[in-house]
């Protein structure tokens, strides 16, 4: 582990601001061991990769039938409508690890330690964020991939596919956001994970594995004020539908303002830690 | 090294020629496992919600399936509900192995097998506790899904093959959980005995029936006895009771139990290895 | 009683005889003491004997019962604590014995008495209905050997049974087990404290590396070894020196880094003597101290090094779970 973080390798000369280089350093630094920490806990890896692929398995072969019922758009198989859902899925149990991760940083102490640098600070958060987004570019590039060869069809093309990258990884972002502000507040590793099955919930309670257009009752009204529901909807026009504005703006922006709220709150609960301590 | 002469040994106390019978034993260690469960929120609170979760997530989100030509019912809770039903009773089955690598883990695991209960009872009481656990989950989520819109469609007797398939599946899971606890001792067993029987259950009738399904799903679900025990489970709620419905899933039910309740008894007796 | 024990994991070129050929005999009623430092085979020996583990070689009775063809006979008449007191946190002190209770066959009329019988004899009646998790280290020791005794069994076993326990606790624990020995129940109890041995036990074994390498009763075995070591503090450079004027006096034996051990052949009168040709032969003492013959001595005199006593007993042999 990179411990020797808070002496600055490259001391610069004085004409030039010192801050400007370490920051970058110190932050490439704690993202190389975020990475470096999920890369090792395989355990913690295969919820966020298999299960959203195995689902995807399943669907495609049970569901083939479902996706000629009145109310699902057109697509060619279930599989096509299914990615986004994927996408969204194993992002959002992947970002719970990096937050775990810095809790248990909180709860040993190291986070404390590393705040006592003025060129780590906001490296600590940034580092664990970029983890986090790189992992997002990963699973939705590893996803599209992995399922080109079973038939998926981008009708987006290349630019779609781009598109959902950057979905993924903007997602991963708000998300890592939000979970990082919990674990700086809490301080407690336990409970980031309790809110793994929160997610969870949220998750179901949307669009992710169906159309809304077929659901019925209170549900439906649910998967309506949900937001995921219109985030997947948007990734999936992208894939089954092209590349059109309103697709990608509900692909592209609903993340990326979840992304500027989620880090503000972790920027403000990160000074507040600061000013306690 | 020398050998010494054997010499019989005069007690200073009498004694002792009692052991529990299994019965007796099995009661103590039962009543101890539910208290167990009781007292660790963390574990008690999320077996029961997450089968309540799963039958209003999946009924709710697969709703669209009722409404495949030819699909044996128009409410996807009657559909959903044993399903969530048969997860929790599994997975309370699969929560004893837990307990078992919890306490082989303590040292506790010791204590018990240093008294004179019968092997057996160091099974069956534990057993007893997931049956217990698996009747209470079932009622719990039956009542939750008929306030949801769930009907029988066979009076009263509906709620009987529910109820055998859950005490069925925990009692096989119970056979399982252990049988790796034992192998493994360790919390390695844990993620195993979880992904086990989620894969098993869930490549079977779980989300579609037969009929519907293509390529290597139909040709795995075809195979896979939790089909029949998803069927035994379904009938009441969805189609008819009959004959054939339940021969399948009652002998599925047996003989995974019996070969788990063996594997069980095994790896218990390797503890001593 | 055990013959020829054995017990080895692993196989073919890994072999690790944990326990290789052990020979013991327990007179009932005595106090048994088996000595030896960490790793040596002490709990995997007690394991074996008391039908947590099978043996791989040898045989075992114990309180008459042959314990892999006999074993509920066994488990029926003994009662173990072991190295770490096993214990449900989730439970309370009063529940765990009601367990053990019904475990063991008591008639259901018994169960409370007994409890309240061994909860007052151990001193924890007013933290019995608290839940074992927030015991102390001692408390849970005691509840261990609470548990234990439910049945009232003719043999008792005590794995380490003071290791981590302040002084006190150790010696009220000492002095449980001698009460418990004069009402006429055999203990075996592992140790590696030598103090331990020598104030509990009548007879001892000692084991190092799988193997027995003393039996007896300490005074006798102290006997044995005879002679008083005297032990001196010396600069590294003038060991050699130190050595050559020691020899004089009787063998060398085993002795901590920087100091030379001697056996006094003519007894501690020899001291000055031994002081004064040091001085002539200019080496330089720091420091001296005279031992009688303890079971420290024995034990080197069997196997070559020092018995690390006080370790800090946290280390834990490689013992098959």
């Amino acid at each position: 582990m990179t411990a020797a973080l808070v002496t600055d390798p490259f001391p610069a000369p004085p004409d030039r601001p010192v801050l400007h280089t370490s920051n970058t350093a110190q932050t490439w630094a704690m993202s190389k061991r975020a990475i470096l920490a999920m890369w090792r806990q395989p355990s913690l890896v295969i919820p966020s990769m298999v299960f959203p692929l195995f689902f995807i398995a399943l669907g495609t072969s049970a569901f083939s039938r479902a996706i000629n019922v009145p109310g699902f758009p057109e697509v060619d198989s279930y599989l096509d409508f299914a990615l986004a859902g994927a996408v969204v899925q194993g992002v959002l149990f992947g970002s719970v690890t990096g937050a775990t991760a810095l809790a248990t940083d909180v709860e040993n102490g190291f986070f404390d330690r590393l705040l006592a640098s003025p060129s780590t600070r906001s490296g600590i958060i940034v580092g664990r964020l970029a983890g986090g987004m790189a992992y997002g570019a990963f699973q939705t590039t590893f996803f599209m991939a992995v399922l080109l060869p079973f038939g998926l069809e981008i009708k987006g093309g290349p630019v779609g596919a781009l598109a959902l990258i950057a979905s993924g990884t903007l997602l991963a972002l708000a998300v890592g956001a939000i979970m990082s502000t919990m674990a700086i507040r809490t301080g407690s590793s336990e409970a980031v994970q309790g809110a793994f099955p929160l997610l969870f919930i949220a998750l179901f309670f949307s669009s992710a594995f169906f159309p809304r257009a077929t659901m019925s009752g209170f549900y439906a009204t649910m998967a309506d004020y949900n937001p995921i529901s219109y985030l997947v909807e948007g990734m999936r026009d992208l894939v089954i539908g092209g590349l059109t504005v309103w697709a990608l703006l509900r692909a592209i922006l609903l993340p990326a303002l979840m992304a500027v709220g989620g880090v503000a709150l972790a920027l403000r609960s990160l000074n507040k830690r600061l000013a306690a301590s | 090294m020398s050998v010494e002469a054997p010499l019989p040994l005069a007690p200073t106390h009498e004694l002792n020629t009692v052991s529990p019978s299994i019965r007796v034993a099995s009661f103590g260690l039962a009543k101890r496992n539910v208290r167990g469960i009781r007292r660790l929120p963390s574990a008690f609170l999320p077996s029961l919600v997450m089968p309540v979760f799963q039958a209003i997530a999946f009924s709710g989100s697969f709703f669209a399936i009722t409404q495949i030509p030819g699909f044996p019912t128009d409410r996807s809770i009657n559909w959903f509900m044993p399903l969530a039903i048969l997860m929790g009773s599994g997975f309370a089955g699969v929560g004893i192995g837990l307990a078992a690598i919890r306490d082989i883990e303590t040292g506790f695991y010791d204590r018990l097998r240093l008294t004179p209960a019968p092997r057996t009872s160091l099974i069956t009481g534990p057993l007893l506790g997931a049956l217990g656990r698996s009747f209470v989950v079932t009622t719990l989520v039956m009542t939750v899904g008929v306030l949801l819109g769930a009907r029988w469609n066979h009076g009263v007797l509906s709620v009987v093959p529910l109820y055998v398939a859950g005490l069925g599946i925990a009692a096989a899971g119970t056979g399982w959980g252990l049988g790796l606890a034992y192998r493994f001792r360790d919390m390695r067993a844990a993620a195993l005995m979880q992904l086990t029987l989620f894969i098993g259950l869930f490549l079977s009738e779980a989300q579609t029936p037969l009929y519907v399904m293509e390529g290597w799903l139909h040709t795995v679900a075809r195979v896979n006895p939790f089909t029949n025990i998803l069927r035994l489970a379904r009938q009441g709620w969805v189609g008819e009771i009959t004959w054939e419905n339940t021969w399948g899933g009652v002998v599925a039910l047996v003989v995974i139990s019996t070969l788990t309740m063996w594997f069980a008894r095994r790896g218990l007796d390797k503890l001593g290895d | 009683m055990a013959r020829g024990l054995e017990r080895h994991f692993g196989s073919g070129d890994d072999v690790v005889k944990a326990v290789d050929g052990v020979d013991l005999h327990v007179e009932p009623g005595e106090i048994f003491g088996f000595l030896g430092p960490n790793g040596a085979g002490k709990s995997t020996t007690v394991r074996m004997l008391t039908t947590l583990l099978r043996p791989t070689g040898g045989s075992a009775r114990v309180a008459g019962f042959d314990v892999v063809h006999e074993s509920d006979d066994v488990r029926r008449n003994i009662g173990v604590a072991l190295q770490d007191a096993a214990i449900d946190p989730l439970m309370t002190g009063a529940e765990l014995l009601q367990l053990q209770a019904v475990l063991y066959g008591l008639p259901k009329s018994r169960h409370r008495e007994r409890a309240q019988e061994l909860l007052e004899r151990v001193g924890l009646t007013a933290a019995a209905d608290r839940r074992v998790g927030t015991y102390s280290g001692g408390m849970r020791r005691r509840l261990d050997l609470a548990l234990s005794l439910i049945h009232e069994p003719s043999v008792l076993f005590l794995d380490e049974p003071t290791t981590g326990l302040d002084p006190m606790s150790r010696i009220s624990l000492w002095e449980e087990i001698r009460r418990l020995n004069n009402d006429g129940t055999t203990v075996l109890l592992t140790t590696q404290y030598l103090e331990e041995a020598d104030q509990l036990a009548e007879r001892i074994a000692i084991i190092d590396n799988g193997k027995i390498v003393r039996r007896g009763r300490p005074t006798e075995l102290k006997a044995e070894v005879g002679s008083p070591t005297l032990f001196v503090a010396v600069p590294a450079e003038m060991h050699d020196t130190a050595s050559t004027v020691l020899l004089q006096f009787g063998e060398l034996r085993p002795s901590s880094e920087g100091t030379l051990g001697v056996g006094l052949s003519d007894g501690p009168g020899a001291v000055s003597v031994v002081i004064r040709r040091l001085d002539e032969a200019g080496v330089h003492v720091r420091n001296l101290e005279l031992h009688e013959p303890s079971l420290d001595d024995v034990f080197a005199e069997a196997t070559g090094h020092r018995l690390e006593g006080a370790g800090d007993g946290s280390q834990s042999e490689t013992v098959a779970p």
